[in-house]
């Protein structure tokens, strides 16, 4: 939604805050309400409560580990029970940081399902102008799940992440650029997230072959000519190596990363370790 | 009362008797006509009052005058501060004494600061922070104009540490070692629960994520398997599947009690990493501290705990500061932030580094004990009291060690605490802060305890003489550490020198307050009045701070005159103008003394009446007021009754002089007879209490009229005490008192007979006004001087006082002649009366016995 609402000049959409555990990351929160803000959309958050959850609760030998190594007997009742308050914690901590950034809360949704589900039901009842923020951390291991979401869910526009480094949303805003075709989108969407996260634009030029850089980084001057509210600051990387890619972007303190799903940063089907270990903000991914 | 009636005797003329011509007496005594008295020459008018010839003075103006260069005559006083000053001892503190006015201030601050350049600079001292113990900062001597570049050093260092830490904390060096630190953690810790992970998902166990935890369920194909299906599994392999979750619950656990210890070794490697970043840093921007202060030992040892403290509190610096400023983006003054106060130096003495530095004369003018001894402030914070080494304030022996320090006696010692705080700096020859509520007992909030400081100060204490005498003696210690005592005289001898420095003096205040020059005449009217005010012809006041009010009141009025120069009538002006400013209450008494209200006689006779005259002092203004003085007399048993003691109105000096004047009665007349006299003396219509002995020769004129029942001139006034021989002696205020009657009887009409009597003594201290002087010249009124009681009643009665001839009378109709007979007839009667009582007695006496 918002690439398009952007392109479009519209100012409507929405972002789901998409929340599965009692552990979300405080810098996911606050970026999917900075997202919020940049484009003068919604918020609405939809915890899940993961059936699984349940159905493990439910066997007689069903234990927990506490955070602190202390082992307690689960049951439905508990389950049931905690994820309740976890849910009630979490509405109160989102409706404070949409109060103190002024965007409107639309909702803040608990439901009982698989979270996969729960997220494509949500974005479909009401896309496409959705932004998909997931407020749990995404470990460097599970690359799968992010194909999974992309492929098996519809209904959004752009998707926002965060790894287990995640510290800051204010600083440069790097829109990673590996088609002159999305240069236009994420330079627009770059801008207005700069406007919030306080830091200025930088252009990442992406491409597999240095001829296919060259050529690349002409397109994008091309396109560029003279704008003049940007302060563009052109990055070429000509070689692919994840983990000196993702070193780069660490280097650069960026607040927000801006990148397109299924493309040199963020593979399809590749190993997003590198890049997810090393991520200090938040990586917004776009269809 | 029996006695009064058994003597009714004629009636005399002390009852109602008044006579135009004293030499022709109402039948005294029975005794036959009054010898005249020989005419007594009244005082020449330059006798009167001393006066300046202004062409002797040798100029024209005060502005061709070399002015004078601090105070005249006053030389004693300037060598006693010479050597106080001289004198290396911590206890040679000098006491400067002196009448108010002075100019003892300005003279003792002019004297010192030209010692100061002789004296060696004395060293900054500045409080530091202890680490060790910060209720007790440490003082720090440094060498003068050194404590400025120390606190600007220190500020300096933090403020480069302020951008060197934050970017060596966030450069990739040290951040790329904390993420292998971190990393060396996370992957442990990661690797464990992967590996767990892994063994789980083998054996067909998925590990979720709770609210509060983790639990694990049997997995098939990804997903948990439904309680349902589990339960339709055979009871071995659902027993097997138990069996391998509680052992990885066991296995998860484990790895999560691990983690506090991990996280413990993390934080210590990282603190390791943070001390030798820091150490970096911290030791760089000390070094050119350490560098400058290479020769003092004490700044080094304070910059290696400044170091050490740096280097553990090394997160003060990666704070987010919460004061920046919103307009410049920059952070708030090192200085005031909250968080690096502890290395800040708070100077206590500091000499600035561009002047070359002198030791220091500082004059306290509000000597509390804070501000001599210094403070320790405090701020609330959260409604508690706090403070720290920053909110050490020196006070003013802070301020002046080394040099010196003047404080107004009287002030210092109106001041709580403030006197015994400053004997024990003297003599413990330190500065030692403590609050005076610490010291009673009184404190229960946070304070401090500085090091003392040594202190090498020579205090100067200002005040009067009395104060020193009532320090003298009510203080041991005043005297011991005090041993120095320059007293300022009020007055200078009459010279033809002394009129010249003292018209260089007012050239000098003239040109200090930029005034416009005096003429000789106005200078000669001012040495004139320099006499009025010492009381003394033969003197002259160096009262300078009257002296410098006076010029400026002339120049005031030769301004509005429209005059370039001060002239003799802007000074005559001045006073005038001044006089008339203070005497509402003279022009009161004299309205109440023309209107009769307050009975005074400037005119006829009276038995037993005279005019005495008093002084009253308002402020600075003084003036005479004639009082009329009555005696009454009887035969009695020997007592003279002072009404004013009896109605406890009269003060010891004025009792002394009456018993003064008893004495010389009974030594005088009544040799070989008891004196059987009853009398009473009081001064009418005083309500105010009265004191001295000034009145005594007055109160004996009286007495002696009455007993001689010669009436007394009314048109004169007298004052004078007299001793036991009858000889008068000199008072104060003769200036006041003549002019006081002479006031009254200018109101009245002049007639050529008023006139005062003043001691031979007081001659020498006669400056009247000049319309006191222009009327006795004009042959108006008169001013005699007496040496004994003789000449006065001689002037007062016109009747001789008579002189005891070899059959040791007294001439016949003579003053003391008659006194003596009423003295001697007092004591016949006495006698006779005694006898006719005991002759009572004794018959009573016989009847009695007869009776029995």
């Amino acid at each position: 939604m918002i690439m398009h609402v952007a392109e479009a000049g519209e100012q409507r959409g929405r972002v789901v805050l998409h929340i599965t555990s009692g552990h979300p990351s405080d810098v996911a929160m606050e970026a999917a309400v900075r997202i919020a803000q940049a484009f003068h959309s919604e918020i609405e958050s939809l915890f899940v409560e993961d059936l699984q959850l349940y159905d493990m609760a439910s066997y007689p030998f069903a234990r927990e580990i506490s955070l602190t190594g202390v082992r307690r007997t689960l049951s439905r009742e508990g389950i049931e029970r905690d994820l309740q308050l976890a849910a009630r914690s979490l509405r109160r901590r989102v409706e404070a940081l949409a109060r103190a950034a002024n965007v409107p809360l639309r909702s803040a949704r608990i439901v009982r399902d698989d979270p996969m589900q729960a997220l494509a039901k949500a974005c479909a009842e009401d896309g496409p102008w959705n932004v998909v923020a997931l407020a749990d951390v995404l470990a460097p291991g599970q690359g799968a799940r992010l194909c999974e979401l992309f492929a098996n869910v519809g209904g959004y526009t752009g998707l926002m992440l965060v790894g287990p480094k995640a510290r800051r949303t204010r600083g440069p805003v790097i829109a990673v650029v590996e088609s002159p075709d999305h240069l236009q989108p994420m330079l627009r969407a770059a801008e207005r997230m700069a406007a919030v996260a306080g830091g200025e634009v930088m252009i990442m030029l992406l491409s597999d072959s240095p001829s296919g850089g060259q050529w690349l980084d002409e397109q994008v001057r091309l396109a560029l000519g003279d704008h003049a509210k940007v302060n563009l600051l052109a990055y070429q990387i000509d070689h692919g190596a994840p983990a000196a890619l993702a070193e780069i972007i660490r280097r650069l303190e960026a607040g927000f990363l801006i990148g397109h799903f299924g493309g040199i940063l963020v593979p399809a089907h590749g190993d997003l370790r590198d890049l997810v270990a090393a991520l200090e903000c938040p990586l917004f991914l776009m269809r | 009362m029996a006695f009064w009636k058994s003597q009714p005797s004629k009636p005399t003329n002390q009852d109602a008797n008044t006579s135009a011509d004293p030499t022709k007496p109402a039948a005294p005594n029975g005794a036959g006509l009054t010898a005249p008295a020989t005419a007594h020459t009244p005082l020449p008018i330059t006798e009167l009052r001393r006066t300046v010839d202004p062409t002797a003075l040798g100029f024209k103006t005060t502005s061709e005058l070399e002015p004078a260069r601090g105070l005249i005559g006053q030389d004693r006083a300037l060598k006693a501060i010479q050597f106080g000053a001289n004198m290396a001892s911590h206890d040679f503190n000098i006491f400067v004494l002196g009448p108010a006015a002075s100019g003892k201030t300005t003279a003792v601050r002019q004297h010192l600061e030209r010692k100061l350049k002789d004296l060696p600079t004395p060293p900054d001292w500045v409080y530091v922070n202890n680490f060790e113990t910060p209720n007790r900062p440490r003082a720090l001597k440094l060498p003068p104009g050194r404590a400025r570049s120390l606190v600007k050093g220190m500020i300096g260092a933090i403020d480069e540490l302020r951008n060197t830490l934050p970017a060596m904390f966030e450069g990739e060096d040290y951040q790329a070692r904390r993420r292998a630190i971190d990393e060396e953690f996370r992957s442990g810790q990661e690797q464990a629960f992967e590996g767990l992970n892994t063994k789980a998902n083998s054996q067909n166990i998925t590990i979720l994520r709770t609210p509060t935890g983790f639990a694990m369920a049997p997995m098939h194909e990804g997903k948990i398997v439904k309680p349902e299906v589990f339960n339709t599994l055979p009871e071995a392999m659902r027993k097997q599947i138990e069996q391998r979750i509680e052992a990885l619950q066991k296995e998860l656990a484990e790895i999560i009690e691990r983690l506090p210890k991990t996280d413990k070794q993390r934080r210590a490697k990282l603190s390791e990493l943070n001390e030798e970043i820091a150490a970096l840093a911290v030791h760089e921007a000390l070094d050119d501290l350490a560098a400058a202060f290479a020769d003092q030992p004490d700044v080094l040892a304070y910059l290696d705990a400044v170091g050490r403290d740096l280097i553990r509190n090394v997160g003060l610096f990666l704070m987010s500061p919460g004061d920046e400023n919103e307009i410049v983006k920059q952070p708030a003054d090192t200085a005031r932030d909250a968080r690096f106060r502890r290395y800040m130096v708070n100077p206590m003495v500091s000499h600035n580094g561009d002047e070359p530095p002198i030791a220091p004369l500082v004059e306290e003018l509000n000597p509390t004990y804070g501000n001599l001894i210094g403070r320790v402030e405090h701020i609330a914070q959260m409604g508690a009291l706090v403070t720290d080494f920053l909110l050490i304030k020196p006070g003013s022996l802070h301020k002046a060690n080394g040099g010196y320090l003047m404080i107004d006696a009287r002030k210092l010692l109106m001041s709580p605490y403030a006197w015994e705080a400053l004997k024990r700096a003297i003599k413990s020859r330190e500065i030692r802060i403590e609050q005076p509520s610490e010291m009673a007992g009184l404190m229960s909030t946070q304070s401090l305890d500085p090091e003392p400081i040594p202190f090498e100060t020579k205090v100067v204490l200002l005040g009067d003489r009395e104060l020193y005498y009532l320090l003298a003696a009510a203080d041991p210690d005043f005297s011991r550490f005090f041993k120095v005592q320059a007293d300022f005289d009020d007055s200078i001898a009459r010279s033809t020198e002394n009129d010249q420095a003292y018209a260089r003096l007012i050239a000098s205040i003239v040109m200090e307050h930029k005034l416009k020059p005096l003429d000789a005449p106005a200078v000669a009217r001012m040495i004139e009045e320099g006499a009025r005010l010492a009381s003394d012809r033969e003197k002259l006041s160096i009262e300078i701070g009257r002296i410098a009010d006076l010029v400026r009141e002339a120049d005031y009025w030769a301004a509005q005159a429209g005059r370039s120069t001060t002239t003799r009538a802007d000074v005559a002006q001045a006073i005038d103008e001044n006089i008339q400013r203070s005497d509402r209450l003279r022009d009161r008494s004299q309205e109440t003394i023309e209107r009769q209200i307050v009975l005074v006689d400037t005119t006829g006779t009276k038995v037993g009446q005279i005019n005495g005259l008093a002084v009253l002092q308002l402020g600075d203004f003084s003036f005479g007021r004639p009082s009329r003085i009555t005696a009454r007399v009887r035969m009695g048993s020997g007592r003279v009754t002072d009404i004013e003691r009896e109605a406890k109105l009269g003060g010891a000096l004025h009792t002394k002089g009456v018993m003064i004047l008893w004495g010389y009665l009974a030594g005088r007349y009544a040799l070989d007879v008891p004196l059987a006299l009853a009398a009473t003396l009081v001064f009418e219509q005083s309500y105010g209490g009265v004191d001295g002995d000034s009145a005594s020769s007055t109160e004996l004129y009286a007495l002696l009229s009455a007993l001689s029942e010669v009436p007394i001139k009314q048109s004169y006034a007298v004052t004078g005490s007299v001793n036991q021989w009858g000889e008068v002696q000199a008072i104060g205020g003769v200036n006041e008192k003549i002019e006081g009657f002479f006031d009254v009887c200018k109101a009245r009409g002049l007639n050529g007979e008023q006139g005062v009597l003043v001691p031979r003594a007081n001659v020498q201290h006669l400056m009247l006004r000049e319309d006191v002087v222009e009327a006795v010249k004009a042959g108006k009124f008169t001013v005699h001087a007496v040496e004994t009681i003789d000449q006065g009643i001689e002037i007062l009665t016109g009747v001789k006082a008579g002189t005891r001839g070899d059959d040791g009378q007294f001439e016949a109709g003579s003053i003391n002649r008659r006194v003596e007979e009423t003295l001697r007839s007092f004591a016949e009667r006495g006698r006779a009366f005694a006898r006719r009582s005991e002759g009572d007695s004794a018959a009573a006496g016989d009847n009695g016995k007869a009776a029995s």
